[in-house]
């Protein structure tokens, strides 16, 4: 003990076997009146902080005011970022919304409180602590196996080595020691120290990099990692490509395509329109209906829906060919380029009574099914489809092209047909307007002697019916009245 | 100081108003520390060393992959339209799933004071922080541009001039699986501190001691650094317990906050919870078993600790089975004909070996655990675990791949195949974990000495108080 002298004495340790007089030996020590005492044990041991006479801890404390700072930094994090800096609508939710909010928030709360109990506690502790006196003593390594110490420290007020090591001996100590210096360097080893410092420094390098390259100009190209991604291996039309059968990388067009401004039919088949007189007196709208029949591509058709244009343009055409100022100046067709043979008819039947007739209904009077249906439920907005037995409608009034023109391109309310009926077949309809229309007009000469017998009875029976569906709305118009 | 054990080595019998030991045998503190501190001292035992050369060996292959997958692009994997999310999700989600027991045990066990958590506590632990590493992997690499990924960070980037989407349960999840990896990793070295101290102090080469020293904070185990110690573990584990929960909620949200047949279910949150306690109770049992003979820990893993395990999965397993059934029933009594459709196809479509597989593993195997020989036979648990570890992947596999493979556009319909990369990948992520682990197994201590000499305390304590 000789070498020993000159080191100072940090306090005075002794060693147990059993958890029960150790608990026993704390409790001397506390009613001693030693206030800098400790106990060091492999595992936690119950009542010894009250045997010892140990306060409590505020770490709880610490991890709520974390767990409050998660919550706060989550939600002003996400409706900062989500609300107010770059709002984002997603799926009709207010800027605002909480309870999307919520799981981060969660998720922070926890975390930040986590980090608050991991944290707080070493720091508390006092730990990391890697040069401690009573590491010095060869027995206390048993500490973390299976051996109890008591220790007092020589600072304490009511310290006296005599009293403390009497203590100890009455209560079953071994081993009792003083806590001397430890003389061993504290410092992290060179080799370690250097490592570490280069370990930091090597990390930093890459991030300096990328940050001189971020804030300076460069005369380099730029440097590609992901060739491909950056510049797509995409085929130009005329080289060759090992993808496809026939070695090139352009494909044939699919059967069937029609290049834009290539379609076989004249202008005049398109439009409705006489089109050579057209380009005399208004050569820009003539110009117009070829670009539209060729669909709305360029940039001067972009801000306006042009089928709808037109059909504008021929509403106000028979609008005022309806009032008594401007006439219709338009050079319409005024006979159907098909003809009105047999096939042309029955084809215009068919297409009419796909397109047409669920608002016009099947003999063009105007009483459809989306008609019948909308006059049902009251639809405050309906305009009600027209009857094409108008005499305004006629062909003397009324020229094919113009009701080509219709068709395809809709007037007022009604829509236009052109995307999905083809030019013939809407030729074709406009033969079948004007055969429903002489249906309301031909004299019986007009019908083959063989048959007109039969029609004559024929419409005797449907004026009977007429006459008597008129009787019958009659009486339940007065029943009705009468209630 | 001795205990008396009245059957022998098996403590799954019930005595009567005792309590069953934990710890078997004439243990000593001392022999506590012994036999867990073997494992690390000694030198490896062969099947260690092959079982590691075979991990690292996968590992490397994974690395590989990855690199390839980077290098070249998605394509290489199965994924294609319309099933998008593909194998590298099937994956993350089961191996979040089986991360979810480690913290089970600790927290919740913990707070519920289900003293039997203390000897395979730690490892279970270690098990979900090497699951959530693996896990972390798909998603990381699924997004195409791995070296992309930061951009899910909230941080105010230069160049793209905005911010992530708060209200996508993607992001929630990147929340989620990060949060649950951080605490689950601080709250695993918290509880290894004091044996790492174990660890210093028993060193003998310098070198051991230094790096033991720094790890273990300069732990002296003084009674007050014990009882802040014991209040932050404490609190971790009160944390922890609703954390394990909203991790599994969150990852299901993925599914069904979105609108895909299949997917678009309230039962989602409770089902994939309960699927994952299930899934890593088994994966637990598959490591602790084989591990417990190997390291010679029969004394603190006891035939009790396996039996209560059992019953765990016993009953998640059959919480999960009930799930399957209500999913189906509520297919039929909701009358949308797209979730009808996509139960059936589950069920009876090109995928019914998939569906079957997972409800013979999920829902048939683990009922065997009712008979209790099956329950107190290690191997026999060993089968069952890994019956239910390949059920569970499949119930990942079945929600994923059915749900997206046939969904509202019937001409866009496809049928899934994995490439090599994605098996490579699936076998890679068993490498990487089980190197983990194998290293954990020699480098840490695998069982909670701290915990365990308390729990001898408590015992000892028990038995003589009955004396008197
Ligand atoms: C969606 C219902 C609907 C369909 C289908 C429909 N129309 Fe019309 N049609 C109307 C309505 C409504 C009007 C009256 C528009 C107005 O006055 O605003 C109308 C008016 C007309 C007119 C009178 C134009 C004018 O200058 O007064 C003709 C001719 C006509 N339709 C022909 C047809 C033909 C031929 C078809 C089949 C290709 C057809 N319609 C299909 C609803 C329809």
């Amino acid at each position: 003990m000789s070498d020993n002298n000159e080191k100072k004495v940090h306090g005075i340790v002794a060693e147990y076997e059993s958890v029960d007089s150790l608990l026993n030996a704390c409790r001397r020590v506390r009613d001693a009146g030693y206030k800098k005492t400790d106990a060091y044990t492999p595992f936690p041991v119950h009542g010894i902080d009250k045997a010892l006479g140990i306060k409590p801890t505020v770490l709880p404390w610490i991890v709520l005011g974390c767990g409050l700072t998660g919550t706060v930094t989550a939600l002003v994090m996400q409706i900062w970022m989500n609300s107010i800096d770059y709002p984002y609508i997603i799926s009709g939710k207010p800027y605002i919304s909480l309870p999307a909010f919520i799981p981060v928030a969660f998720e922070l709360t926890v975390l930040f409180s986590s980090f608050g109990a991991f944290f707080g506690m070493w720091a508390l502790n006092g730990l990391p602590r890697f040069s401690n006196p009573l590491f010095t003593d060869p027995r206390f390594d048993r500490v973390t196996d299976d051996r109890f110490f008591l220790y007092v420290d020589a600072s304490d007020e009511s310290y006296d080595e005599k009293a403390v090591r009497e203590i100890y001996e009455q209560t079953g100590g071994e081993h009792i020691n003083s806590v001397l210096d430890d003389d061993s360097s504290d410092k992290i080893p060179k080799p370690i120290f250097m490592a570490w410092g280069l370990v930091i420094a090597a990390s930093v390098i890459p991030l300096l990099i990328v940050l001189k390259m971020r804030v300076t100009n460069s005369d380099q190209p730029r440097f590609h990692i992901f060739y491909d991604m950056d510049f797509s291996p995409a085929k130009d039309a005329q080289q060759g490509s090992t993808l496809f059968a026939d070695g090139r990388a352009m494909r044939p067009d699919v059967p069937g395509t029609v290049a834009r401004g290539d379609s076989n039919y004249d202008m005049n088949f398109m439009t409705g329109v006489d089109m050579d007189k057209l380009s005399a007196i208004d050569a820009p709208r003539a110009e117009r209906l070829v670009r539209l029949s060729n669909g709305p591509i360029g940039p001067q058709d972009q801000d306006s829906t042009p089928a709808a244009e037109e059909g504008e343009q021929a509403a106000n055409d028979s609008d005022s060919a309806s009032g008594e100022a401007a006439k219709d100046t338009t050079p319409w067709l005024t006979s159907n380029p098909l003809g009105n043979s047999k096939e042309v008819l029955l084809q215009g039947e068919k297409y009419f009574g796909i397109y047409c007739s669920v608002c016009h209904g099947m003999n063009g009077g105007g009483n459809g099914l989306v008609n019948r249906r909308a006059q049902k439920i009251l639809s405050p907005t309906w305009i009600p489809p027209s009857s094409l037995h108008q005499e305004s409608l006629y062909s003397d009034q009324y020229p094919d092209g113009k009701l080509f023109s219709t068709i395809s391109n809709g007037i007022r309310k009604m829509p236009g047909y052109a995307a999905q009926i083809k030019a013939e077949d809407r030729w074709a309809i406009v033969a079948y307007v004007r055969a429903l229309q002489l249906s309301r007009n031909a004299s019986i000469d007009l019908i083959p002697q063989s048959q007109r017998a039969e029609i004559l009875e024929m419409q005797e029976a449907v004026q009977q019916k007429l006459l008597e569906e008129a009787e019958a709305e009659q009486q339940t118009q007065e029943a009705a009245a009468q209630e | 100081m001795s205990l008396a054990i009245p059957n022998g080595l098996d403590n799954s019998v019930e005595q009567p108003g005792q309590r069953a030991p934990l710890v078997l045998g004439d243990t000593t503190y001392h022999d506590i520390t012994e036999s867990v501190c073997q494992v690390a001292e000694r030198k490896p035992s062969t099947s260690w060393v092959i079982g590691f050369l075979v991990s690292f060996a996968l590992l490397q292959w994974l690395t590989v992959c990855i690199l390839y997958l980077i290098y070249t692009g998605v394509g290489v994997w199965g994924n294609r339209a319309p099933i998008f999310w593909g194998w590298p999700i099937v994956n993350f989600v089961f191996w979040v799933g089986i991360g979810h027991a480690g913290t089970l045990i600790s927290a919740i066990l913990f707070l519920f004071r289900q003293e039997w958590r203390t000897s395979i506590n730690r490892a279970a632990e270690a098990m979900t922080i090497f699951a959530v590493a693996c896990a972390g992997t798909f998603p990381g690499i699924h997004v195409g541009r791995a070296w992309l990924a930061y951009w899910l960070a909230p941080y105010p980037s230069l160049n793209l001039w905005m911010w992530p989407q708060f209200r996508s349960p993607l992001l929630w999840d990147v929340f989620a699986v990060s949060t649950y990896g951080t605490v689950s990793l601080l709250f695993w070295y918290m509880g290894m501190v004091p044996d790492l101290a174990t660890f210093r102090d028993r060193s003998k080469n310098k070198f051991r001691r230094m790096a033991y020293g720094i790890l273990s904070l300069g732990w002296s185990g003084s009674s007050r650094h014990w009882m802040r110690y014991e209040k932050a573990y404490a609190l971790l584990a009160a944390f922890a317990a609703p954390l394990v929960l909203s991790v599994h909620t969150i990852v299901s949200f993925d599914f069904a906050v979105s609108q895909v047949p299949g997917w678009h279910t309230t039962i989602f949150p409770p089902y994939f919870v309960a699927g994952a306690i299930f899934s890593g109770f088994a994966m637990v049992l598959t490591l602790m078993i084989p591990a417990r003979k190997m390291l010679g820990l029969e004394k603190l893993i006891t035939i009790r600790h396996l039996d209560n395990m059992c019953k765990i999965i016993l009953a998640t397993g059959s919480i999960v089975g009930l799930a399957y059934g209500t999913e189906f029933f509520i297919a039929w009594y909701g009358q949308v004909q797209e979730e009808k459709f996509a139960f059936l196809n589950r069920a009876f479509g090109p995928y019914w070996w998939a569906y079957w597989t997972m409800i013979s593993c999920n829902v048939i195997s683990p009922q065997l655990f009712w008979i209790k020989k099956f329950r107190t036979t290690p191997w026999i648990i060993v089968i069952i675990s890994i019956f239910v570890n390949i059920g569970m992947w499949f119930e990942r596999f079945v929600i994923v791949i059915t749900s997206l493979s046939r969904d509202y556009l019937p001409s866009a319909w496809a049928y899934f195949s994995p490439t090599w990369v994605d098996w490579s990948m699936l076998i890679g992520s068993f490498g990487l974990f089980f190197t983990l682990f194998l290293l954990f197994c020699r480098l840490m201590p695998v069982i909670n000495m701290a915990e365990t000499k308390s729990t001898l305390a408590k015992q000892y304590h028990m038995s003589h108080s009955d004396e008197h």
